[in-house]
């Protein structure tokens, strides 16, 4: 490792860790390294902007943005919500199977696990605790537990950012998300099963057989929305990117006309709260690609690469191993953070361990999911804590055991890479594990 | 004055949110001459890339707040209040000094990009990537005041007064 290296590495720890923002201490780092290597400064504005001029796929996630806040706002997510509260809250553990299936649906739709816990997971939670008929703790840690779900099936956010740093299509990883989303929705509900079970928790009132047509009805427009935005995709009818586009028009239109639900104030809020968010993720971009380049230039990756190519360490430890750094940062970092700045890292090595990328890219993104519901910097919790003033501390309690069982289903994944892999090779993806 | 401040803050808000929608009114006409007029306009993706551009720039000067980004706060929340304040001083002073560098150099480059211009839509890329100087002002005016302020003791944080209460 070099001198510049060194410094830029210990000044973005430094910076970041006493509070400055991510994205600021990034650019200063980088800044610092220029400095001592004797190269232009202007470098790290010059990578920075045509960076972020040239990644076309990263204005998908402004754009999911948006579609996830008009959809919060415009009555969608209610709707789909007494459409699952109509089909399986007559369970036992009733509303925490609808706080799953919800997710699963929501997230077909939003790519973002914070808009889902925000939004549909803040009146779930309400639901649940009305009538303390589950405990606040209970409800409030399902509700984190399946937002994980929302960024693994597409579209998702996270990994039109691991498309980024990993040239990989976006097609494919959004193929390769569905089966291991459905996978871990089917665990959560069971683990909902049996600790409904044991703990006793009510079961919904059955919706009679005759509203159910008249609540479907009413949610069919928004349920078409996933299923849009696959045919749109792997039709061939539009791009990943432009996808982001046609699920905030589709959204737009269901809540504006078809719904009637928003007005022109709300619509105007939406923009300006979507136009900060991008933003800041923005900013964040900008840092990592400087980063990135320095780190490249630096042969980080390709060193690192060889190093365990020649220690013949086998994949599978090393995928291991790269999951459990990733799991510990992630109880500090934030997802796009670790995304952005630390996933690329391993890359190279991947790719030289023969390790497959989407399979790579699907655990990476699950885990830093992961990461959103772990303490003491969860994402998620933060987020949920805030929208509902159920003390953190309640839902920690109850965090524990959904993490474990999420980590396991991520070994899961991590060993059976079929699970995975089947579906995007059904589509003619050739997996590097063949 | 904090009248005029809260009208420039709403003004650059609605510029923020009009560029967003802008963006995506593109990304629709891109979508909309591709398919149903089989006739495709090339333009939008560089009107959306510039668009992207300034939006993050232009937001990030003018629309988000200090507490609004993406941060590691984890440890500045859990030291003491003399402590954090050594901290948001040291921050801002850092970020003031790294502009201070580079913002000559990176005026020159950009300055030098007069004279190269956009693909399609013709713009020189100097009025591309002007937006990182303005957003280079802004952010060393916006923590010259965040240091002056707390230089002088006064609390920013709500939220840390929030974890205070907490701890005690």
């Amino acid at each position: 490792m070099s001198l510049q290296f060194a410094l830029c590495i210990s000044t973005l720890l430094f910076l970041a860790g006493i509070g400055t923002p991510i994205g600021y201490s990034t650019i200063l780092a980088s800044i610092v390294y220029l400095i001592v290597a004797g190269q232009d400064i202007a470098l790290a504005a010059e990578t920075a902007l045509w960076g972020l001029y040239d990644s076309f796929i990263i204005l998908a996630v402004p754009l999911f943005i948006v579609a996830a806040n008009i959809m919060n706002a415009g009555t969608i997510s209610d709707r789909l919500l007494s459409f699952c509260v109509s089909c399986v809250g007559r369970f036992r553990g009733g509303l925490g199977h609808v706080n799953v299936v919800a997710s699963l649906i929501f997230s077909g739709m939003s790519g973002s696990a914070i808009a889902d816990a925000a939004g549909i997971g803040k009146i779930i939670i309400e639901m649940m605790t009305k009538g303390n008929r589950f405990p606040a703790g209970y409800a409030a840690a399902i509700t984190a537990a399946s937002a994980t779900i929302g960024p693994i099936i597409p579209p998702s956010i996270p990994m039109v950012m691991y498309a980024l740093v990993s040239d990989q299509s976006i097609g494919y990883l959004f193929l390769a998300g569905i089966i291991p989303g459905l996978f871990i929705g089917l665990i959560l509900m069971t683990l909902n099963f049996v600790i409904a079970t044991i703990r006793n928790f009510p079961k919904d009132e059955a919706v009679s057989l005759r509203e159910m047509p008249k609540i479907t009805l009413n949610a069919f427009p928004a349920l078409l929305m996933p299923g849009i935005l696959l045919y749109g995709i792997y039709g061939g009818v539009v791009t990943p990117t432009e996808a982001a586009a046609v699920a905030a028009t589709y959204a737009l239109l269901l809540a504006g006309f078809f719904y009637r639900a928003l007005k022109i104030s709300t619509l105007y809020e939406i923009f300006v709260r979507s136009a900060r968010s991008s933003a800041t993720i923005g900013l964040v971009i900008a840092g990592a690609l400087i980063l990135n380049y320095i780190v490249a230039s630096e042969n980080i990756p390709s060193q690192l690469s060889s190093y365990l190519v020649g220690l013949e360490i086998h994949p599978l430890v090393f995928i291991v191993c790269v999951n459990l750094l990733l799991l510990f940062l992630g109880t500090l970092l934030e997802a796009t953070t670790i995304i952005l700045v630390i996933i690329p890292l391993f890359i190279p090595a991947c790719a030289d361990l023969g390790i497959d990328l989407i399979h790579f890219g699907v655990i990476a993104v699950i885990n830093t999911m992961i990461g959103l519901i772990t303490p003491p910097f969860g994402m998620l919790l933060f987020v949920i804590n805030a929208v509902t003033k159920i003390p953190l501390r309640e839902i920690i309690r109850e965090t524990w055991i959904f993490m474990a069982v999420l980590i396991s289903s991520l070994m899961v994944l991590i060993l059976f890479p079929d699970i995975v892999l089947w579906l995007p090779e059904k589509f003619g993806y050739v997996s590097a594990y063949q | 004055m904090k009248t005029a401040f809260n009208w420039f803050q709403r003004i650059s808000e609605s510029i923020s949110a009009a560029m967003l929608a802008a963006l995506f009114i593109a990304f629709i006409l891109q979508i909309f001459s591709r398919y149903i007029l089989n006739d495709p306009i090339s333009w939008t993706v560089e009107a959306c890339l510039t668009i992207w551009v300034w939006l993050v720039f232009w937001s990030n000067s003018f629309v988000v707040k200090h507490d609004e980004h993406i941060t590691f706060d984890l440890l500045y929340f859990a030291v003491k209040p003399n402590i954090r304040r050594v901290f948001a001083l040291i921050g801002s002073l850092a970020i003031m000094i790294g502009i201070a560098i580079s913002i000559y150099p990176t005026w020159d480059w950009i300055d030098f990009l007069r004279i190269k211009k956009s693909t399609i839509l013709y713009i020189p890329m100097r009025t591309v990537f002007s937006i990182y100087l303005i957003f280079m002002v802004a952010t060393f005016t916006i923590y010259l005041v965040r240091f002056i302020r707390v230089a002088r003791g006064e609390d920013l944080d709500e939220q840390a007064k929030i974890a205070d209460e907490e701890i005690s």
